[in-house]
């Protein structure tokens, strides 16, 4: 546990000293400063055009932060042979995965919680009603996304560069937020083989849209159920576990 | 520190076979030493890729290192020095053979815990200070952090990083990484120091220093197996040395009975280059 968190630990120093999460931050500001000066008349629409669009925004920023930190992880230690000092010290290969997957959840998770305190200060000061429970399950949503990020990016770091890793994290990103009601739509449609291959893409590929909480901050809708809450922290979690074991398992047979 | 008990005077070293140390006692009666080599090699085997593409780096290795030895490993590029260093580090698993690393394989974790490892390259991470670093290793390492406290500045001054050891490594030249290197190889108090190109990189008053202390080692028992292209340094400080070419030990026992067996006055040059076949 203590070697896990020597890595956690190093990446944390990391996240600090880059200019990244910093100019992010400072982009977050801006806008929310922007989205802020909108709402001067206090128009409704606007008010929830603008947490929809904020809460996103929020989202979007994290996983930037999540896919470059995490995809850089194990690429970075191959090339500049700094894995090679590690592997040597009494460290088993699990708890290098394991290491590295938490740093990217906790370096993405201080980012997240920063820029949503940033939008939890723009949602309070809207001026329309909003609701602590429904800002907290927000925030337990983007968590959970953010867990499952960092699993899926670290899965596929084991087979592709750090470039690759990024470009197919944001396609994977932008096709299940954006298509993922056409594709059961689809499925539903489709039949035969179609409706099999469909229906296997669609189970298989990390369903990021469960996380989505735009509509019902933008509206103040009531928080979800417990029930609901509970069955999505139960499918990140069987999901990060598969993603996991399948990249320990591909990492310990990795010729290094 | 553990210490060992002094080499006699009159210690023969066979050169063939199993590179088993052969000692003689005053009576002149050849006995084996009792103690378990530090590492011991066995009909190691190792194949990159498969099919008509394989490569055989590695065509059965045998060899073993004794505690308190230093153990210079010489062979042209490509004879699988570096292959044979990651297989003791386990970093890699043999296809064949067997190694032993304290007497547990090096694939466990646990047998590598007083085990240092020196890159002939590594590029540490620059968002990282030196301390930083030794710290990270440290942990990783199980080391108390009472005793890292005493030992990283001790070792900031042993590599003459001291008064840098709080900047950022992203300042820091080839020379300078390398001292580090040696440090983190360090940081751990290592019984069994693996050391890959040392002084590459290092300016002649580093090299002579890196010389002293790899001396220094030995002196407290420490074992050292070395990688270097430097064969003038090679036969300064090594107790045996072993030649390595096209995946097989070519040669292997103390220089001095090398070159003597071969012929007199001959240069470590010389004896390298016929024993790869270039003389």
């Amino acid at each position: 546990m203590r070697a896990v968190l020597a890595i956690i630990k190093g990446m944390i120093k990391d996240l600090v000293r880059r200019k990244d999460f910093y100019v992010l931050l400072v982009f977050l500001l801006v806008l929310m400063a922007v989205m802020a000066s909108q709402n001067f008349f206090q128009i409704k629409g606007v008010t929830r055009y603008m947490r929809d669009l904020g809460y996103s925004i929020v989202m979007l920023l994290s996983f930037i932060i999540a896919v470059t930190f995490t995809a850089k992880q194990i690429p970075a230690e191959i090339e500049a042979r700094t894995i090679y000092p590690l592997l040597a010290k009494p460290l088993t290969r699990y708890s290098f995965i394991a290491g590295k997957y938490l740093g990217g959840v906790v370096v993405s998770l201080m980012s997240f919680t920063v820029f949503y305190l940033v939008y939890g200060l723009f949602f309070v000061t809207g001026g329309e009603a909003w609701s602590a429970p429904l800002l907290a399950q927000g925030f337990f949503f983007g968590v959970l996304f953010l867990f499952m990020v960092c699993a899926m990016v670290i899965f596929l770091s084991n087979f592709m560069t750090f470039s690759a890793n990024v470009t197919i994290s944001f396609l994977i990103y932008i096709i299940v937020s954006g298509f993922s009601d056409t594709l059961r739509d689809s499925i539903l449609r489709a039949k035969g083989v179609l409706s099999v291959i469909e229906g296997v893409i669609f189970y298989i590929m990390p369903h990021f849209d469960f996380f989505d909480m735009r509509v019902r901050l933008a509206h103040s809708w009531d928080p979800l159920p417990a029930w609901v809450v509970a069955a999505v922290a139960v499918y990140t979690l069987v999901y990060c576990l598969f993603l996991l074991y399948f990249s320990q398992a591909v990492f310990s047979r990795r010729k290094l | 520190m553990t210490t060992v008990a002094p080499k006699p005077d009159n210690m023969k070293i066979s050169g063939g076979g199993g590179y088993r140390t052969r000692l003689t006692d005053p009576l002149h009666r050849p006995f084996y030493k009792k103690m378990a080599p530090i590492l011991s090699i066995k009909d190691l085997h190792y194949t990159y890729g498969s099919g008509k593409e394989s490569v055989n780096a590695l065509r059965g290795i045998d060899l073993e290192i004794d505690k308190g030895e230093i153990f210079g490993f010489l062979g042209p590029n490509g004879a699988g020095k570096t292959t044979t260093i990651k297989i003791i580090l386990g970093i890699l698993a043999p296809r064949r053979g067997r190694v032993e690393l304290g007497g547990k394989s090096p694939l466990e974790a646990a047998s590598r815990k007083r085990v240092g490892y020196m890159p002939e390259t590594a590029d540490y991470y620059r968002f990282l200070t030196p301390a930083e670093l030794l710290y990270m290793y440290g942990d990783i390492c199980g080391v108390e952090r009472s005793v890292l406290r005493e030992r990283i500045p001790e070792l900031f001054r042993l590599v003459d990083l001291e008064g840098l050891s709080g900047r950022l490594m992203r300042t820091f030249s080839k020379g300078m990484m390398q001292k580090v290197s040696f440090a983190q190889a360090l940081v751990n108090d290592p019984e069994f120091l693996v050391l890959d190109e040392p002084t590459s990189g290092l300016d002649p008053v580093s090299r002579t220093h890196m010389r002293d202390t790899l001396n220094h080692l030995r002196e407290r028992g420490k074992t050292v197996f070395f990688s270097s292209h430097e064969l003038s340094e090679v036969e300064t400080i090594s107790d045996r040395i072993g030649i390595l070419n096209r995946g097989e030990i070519a040669a292997c026992g103390p220089v001095h009975e090398l070159l003597g067996e071969k012929s007199e006055g001959q240069s470590l040059e010389n004896y390298f280059l016929k024993m790869i076949g270039k003389h």
